[in-house]
């Protein structure tokens, strides 16, 4: 399991909410560093892999518990 | 799903994940919807969405004994075609989710919960002044070659890059409105065996059998072919907001480009239905341009960006079980009768006669002529969002 330096709660939040959360607070992380997004929006499956692909930044992990999405994304810049 | 299980998959299994282990590509999405639009054509007329809900509401208000003069309902919710779409693209879209497991009731924080409610007002008034909304006057108008639905574009975009300012401003200064408590149920256990695909299923047949109880064929064919647009719509997540709201904010161009997709297939599809006088040619041509086009067309564009959702996105999400988009169905209910009572009777009645025109571009251009212009700016867009992603001149981030 990775370690997350920082976790970003996006529980309940429908889209665009989510993204915006999740660039607002990456630009805010040091290069290397490592978010723990928690989603319960099914559109973030698709999302936030194409967003980490589209700004350049690493998916490293994601996990599924109970509805609770889980991405682990490092900042990479 | 653990190893041992995946070695075992059927073909069934195999069918299944197929349609429902990931989502769709909103592209395919789009190319069907398109199709089913023009299914709908065929049979009577084609996919809108704020009318049934606008009927909805009708009925509610009259139900509840407020009888609204100039807004009376045309005819019940079980009567009435839209109305019953309606309905049976919220049952696809909730058997989609939960065939895909993806079902579970979401409340979000109340600043987002609010915005719901005031995003459906917002597009509630906006259907109304403009005569349409993101289907009736854009996906389904842009085929139908309304120029009303070219204005009414133009001012969903302006609506969507204030309300993308808006969302931009609001995350910076008042983080308080979209954190705090939140609460999921319902939602699919990730060990042992879900329940939520076998309910889906029942899902699927109840949507079936009601809509085999409608004995007129132009209701059976709405109810059949709205069970499918919901649950297309849930699969590939279409989202008409997204499409232009993206360019404003993370850049991305698919969702406007599966969007372009399913307009180019609606403009022959629809002009074939039309010049060989299967439907009538100025369906879905809205007395709109340009006044109530572009007023209305604002208003819905910073309201469905707000609720994050439009009368169809919000449709299908509050199937898939985000309480946000249910408020913002709500609003649209409340606010679509009670503009077409009081507002829409005295804006049309200020305005000249030039500026609420039903206005069909092939008696101006020809239909070769028509459909030339609109496929110019379907190009003229694609190049500006391409261009945009991969230049970010317009994306906030």
């Amino acid at each position: 399991m990775v370690q997350a330096d920082q976790t970003l709660d996006c529980k309940g939040l429908s889209c665009p909410m989510p993204i915006m959360k999740l660039a607002k607070t990456m630009k805010q992380m040091e290069n290397g560093q490592i978010l723990e997004l928690l989603a319960t929006d099914p559109g973030s499956k698709p999302d936030v892999p194409a967003w980490c692909n589209r700004t350049g930044n690493e998916l490293l992990d994601t996990a599924e518990e109970n509805g609770v999405y889980k991405y682990y994304i490092k900042r990479i810049k | 799903m653990s190893a041992e299980a995946k070695k075992e998959k059927g073909i069934f299994g195999e069918l299944y994940d197929n349609f429902f282990a990931h989502s769709w590509h909103m592209w395919i999405g789009s190319i069907v919807l398109a199709m089913l639009s023009i299914f709908l054509f065929m049979i009577a007329s084609p996919w809108g969405s704020s009318g049934g809900l606008l009927n909805w509401g009708q009925n509610l208000f009259s139900g509840l004994g407020l009888s609204l003069e100039n807004s009376a309902p045309i005819a019940g919710i079980l009567e009435y075609r839209y109305a019953i779409l309606s309905i049976l693209v919220i049952f696809g879209a909730l058997s989609s989710a939960l065939l895909g497991k993806e079902f579970a009731i979401r409340i979000a924080p109340g600043g987002e919960l609010a915005k719901g409610f005031l995003g459906g007002i917002l597009m509630g008034i906006g259907c109304i002044i403009g005569f349409g909304c993101t289907i009736g006057n854009f996906f389904s108008g842009w085929a139908a070659l309304s120029a009303g639905a070219i204005i009414f574009v133009i001012g969903l975009v302006i609506g969507v890059f204030f309300a993308v300012k808006y969302l931009l401003w609001e995350m910076e200064k008042h983080p308080k409105m979209s954190s705090g408590k939140s609460a999921t149920f319902l939602q699919a256990r990730t060990k042992g065996t879900s329940l939520q695909p076998l309910a889906g299923l029942i899902i699927v047949i109840i949507g079936l059998a009601l809509a085999y109880t409608f004995n007129d064929p132009v209701l059976f064919g709405f109810a059949l072919i709205g069970l499918f647009i919901g649950i297309v719509l849930q699969r590939s997540r279409w989202c008409i907001v997204r499409a232009l709201r993206e360019p404003f904010m993370t850049g991305d161009a698919e969702p406007a480009v599966a969007i372009i997709a399913g307009l180019v297939i609606g403009l022959f599809g629809f002009t074939v239905i039309k010049i060989m006088g299967i439907g009538g040619e100025l369906t879905m041509v809205a007395a709109n341009f340009w006044m109530p086009a572009i007023i209305g067309g604002i208003i819905f564009g910073f309201g469905m960006t707000i609720a994050g959702g439009c009368t169809i996105g919000s449709s299908w999400r509050a199937g898939e079980g985000h309480v946000k988009l249910w408020l913002a169905l709500i609003g649209i209910i409340i606010a679509a009768p009670l503009t077409l009572e009081y507002i829409r009777p005295a804006f049309l009645n200020i305005l000249p006669a030039w500026m609420k025109q039903q206005i069909f571009l092939p008696n101006y251009f020809t239909y070769l002529g028509s459909i030339i212009i609109m496929l110019l700016i379907l190009l003229i867009w694609y190049i500006f969002v391409k261009w945009n992603e991969r230049t970010g001149r317009f994306s906030a981030m």
